[in-house]
């Protein structure tokens, strides 16, 4: 039988790398096996930290893909919905990570390629008008620089979470939780069912689509 | 030492460039196997052209004038020092010839036959070590420099350096090898998808397990082998040999580098394991009819018109309160009163002006009629350095008492005081004289 680590929460609690991972978890960061410190800690004291993060409201989820992250189900603790723009990054990223072509450089690409397949897959068009809904321009060249100016953006934002990390010369490396992007799709059922179901587990929440607003003249 | 600039100067100043076709490559590596097959150290021309004609008909079949094209190749590669004529016989008679330097390193790379192994890095790590012990001990007896340079400093650059360089050499087989292995797990699985997870992941065992022996032999050979490197470098700095001192440190750095490779390949090698088996795990295994790929990609098309937001955690930082500081009135910007007027201070009066006044109006009263006669009565009662000064004041004093009258050419006139003044006549009126 397996010797357990933490016999206590209050084991867990003293272990030093309990504040460290306990603020992450509650900026919303996702925590993957890569990151084997801290992967490890939780790993170990999954089982105590479940309860202790209950009375919070919260769920702390252990992906089957390898990742932890918590889940708030109330209002004890904050919570919030990530944006279109981050949403249509996070799935493209995902879309990189299942890529096999990928896997040569494990994992690592330059962002131009998130954004050229973000063009080609939701039209650069839409992607000007959903990235900068405020501030349409007719001029392209100004567009684009918007438009990669919401990316990077998005981009800080899910390396916050702990879905990619941003690396130097303009590099970008796909992590794990990237797969969460992948849930509405992954099951056997209709992709309509499984997000009916994510919403009802809080997991997920729909948003309300943009109007499109009239083209500023000039 | 390699002089870095100079060569790079060379290079450039001569336009050197090197050009492979596939053929020319395909002719270098045939003749390479024909070289080792036949045990030959060097080619007859007639060999050259045969295996040349064989390439040919494998690469561009049905080519026209072959054997031309044999001639024009051979003399391509001597161009380009690939291959080197050694008979010395210029025309008089078909020529005998042998590979490169150059072009044994091109083959060597392409037929990848030395990339390293347990089983070599074991023999050349083996084999350095017995030639190191072999040179402490000689060390130890060198008592010359010629001993020094003959028994430790030669030995020590040409077999331990080129049996280091063998294992460099080897390491950067290797880690061609790993790319290509790299290059084609990622090939099977856009091919074979789940039917590859079983090779991929024997490709990833073999790997793995090839690295970790190579730096288990590493770790423990280089602690070994440094070890008798800093004993030969000591005895060399005993003896006053800093010749043999820098040899042995330039094998160390040698020696260190192979170390260095071997972790930083097994730790690249790690994150890239864990990265493909997390993939093969999460991603094959799960979805073997690559599906999840297809319903993303049409879930992102339709994103826009059916929005979702994943739910995250937010709470905020825990906040420190700043320490209660009581709010300050800040007084309106103002200047300190001041008085503007300066203060009057006491000085002694000036009677210089007065005193020209009438020293002028005596000296026209006493018949001066140029200005430099009365410069000549007024100064001498004037201090030295304040002549100059008063010149200026008797000038314009005379202009008022007395008419003046200037030639056009008006004459220059010392005066005392070392002072030169364009002299004036003067009338004066009857009442003042």
């Amino acid at each position: 039988m397996k010797e357990l680590l933490y016999e206590r929460l209050e084991d867990v609690v003293q272990d030093e790398l309990f504040p460290e991972v306990d603020l992450a978890l509650r900026e919303g960061h996702h925590i993957d096996a890569s990151d084997t410190t801290r992967y490890g800690f939780l790993a170990e004291a999954q089982a105590l930290l479940e309860g202790f993060y209950r009375r919070y409201a919260c769920e702390l989820i252990r992906s089957p893909d390898g990742y932890f992250y918590l889940l708030p189900s109330g209002e004890r603790l904050g919570r919030r919905h990530l944006s279109v723009g981050e949403m249509l990054v996070g799935q493209a990223l995902a879309l990189l990570y299942l890529d096999p072509a990928t896997i040569q450089a494990a994992g690592v690409l330059p962002r131009a390629q998130l954004l050229e397949l973000l063009a080609n897959l939701v039209g650069q068009d839409k992607l000007v008008a959903e990235l900068n809904p405020r501030r349409r321009r007719r001029d392209e060249r100004i567009a684009e620089e918007l438009v990669r100016k919401e990316l990077d953006k998005a981009l800080r934002t899910l390396a916050a979470l702990g879905f990619v990390e941003l690396m130097e010369d303009e590099r970008l490396r796909l992590r794990a939780p990237l797969l969460r992007f992948t849930e509405p799709v992954r099951g056997l059922g209709s992709p309509e069912d499984a997000m009916r179901q994510l919403i009802a587990q809080g997991q997920v929440l729909a948003l309300e689509t943009s109007e499109p607003e009239e083209e500023e003249q000039g | 030492m390699i002089d870095l600039h100079r060569t790079l100067a060379h290079l450039h100043q001569t336009q050197t460039s090197i050009s492979l076709s596939t053929t020319d490559l395909c002719f270098l590596l045939a003749l390479r196997t024909r070289a080792d097959r036949e045990s030959l150290a060097s080619f007859e021309e007639e060999i050259l052209i045969d295996v040349f004609l064989q390439i040919c008909e494998l690469t561009e079949p049905g080519a026209e004038n072959p054997r031309k094209r044999a001639t024009h190749a051979i003399q391509r590669l001597r161009d380009q020092r690939f291959l080197a004529r050694v008979d010395g016989a210029g025309f008089v008679r078909a020529g005998e010839y042998a590979m490169t330097r150059l072009a044994a390193a091109i083959v060597d790379f392409f037929l990848a036959e030395e990339a390293l192994t347990r089983e070599s890095l074991t023999l050349l790590t083996k084999t350095l070590l017995s030639h190191l012990a072999a040179l402490k001990k000689a060390a130890n007896q060198a008592t010359q420099p010629e001993d020094w340079k003959r028994e430790i400093i030669e030995p020590l650059r040409i077999t331990v350096g080129d049996l280091v360089g063998g294992i460099e050499r080897r390491q950067r087989g290797l880690d061609a090898q790993q790319e290509e292995i790299r290059e084609r797990i990622g090939t099977l699985l856009k091919r074979d998808w789940f039917a590859a997870v079983d090779t991929c992941e024997q490709l990833l065992e073999d790997t793995t397990t090839t690295l970790r022996e190579l730096n288990e032999v590493l770790l423990q050979d280089t602690s070994h082998l440094q070890a008798l490197l800093q004993d030969i470098e000591q005895l060399a700095a005993d003896a006053n040999a800093p010749e043999a001192e820098a040899a042995t440190r330039h094998v160390m750095e040698q020696v260190d580098r192979v170390a260095a490779w071997g972790t930083a390949r097994q730790r690249t090698w790690s994150e890239y394991y864990q990265y493909v088996q997390s993939y093969l795990r999460n991603v094959v295994r799960l979805d073997p009819n690559r599906a999840v790929s297809q319903r993303l990609r049409d879930q992102l098309a339709t994103f826009l018109a059916q929005p979702f937001g994943l739910v995250v955690a937010d709470a905020p930082s825990i906040r420190l309160l700043r320490e209660l500081e009581a709010h300050v009135e800040r007084p309106p910007v103002t200047r300190p009163r001041q008085d503007r007027e300066p203060p009057l201070e006491e000085l002694p009066a000036d009677s210089l002006p007065m005193a020209l006044e009438s020293h002028v109006r005596h000296a026209l009263a006493e018949g001066a009629r140029s200005l430099a006669e009365v410069l000549a009565r007024v100064l001498p009662h004037v201090p030295p350095e304040e002549r100059f000064r008063a010149t200026g004041r008797v000038a314009a004093l005379v202009s008022t008492e007395a008419r003046v009258q200037a030639p056009h050419e008006r004459t220059w006139t010392l005066v005392p005081g070392q002072l030169v003044v364009e002299d004036w006549s003067l009338q004066v009126p009857r009442s003042s004289s």
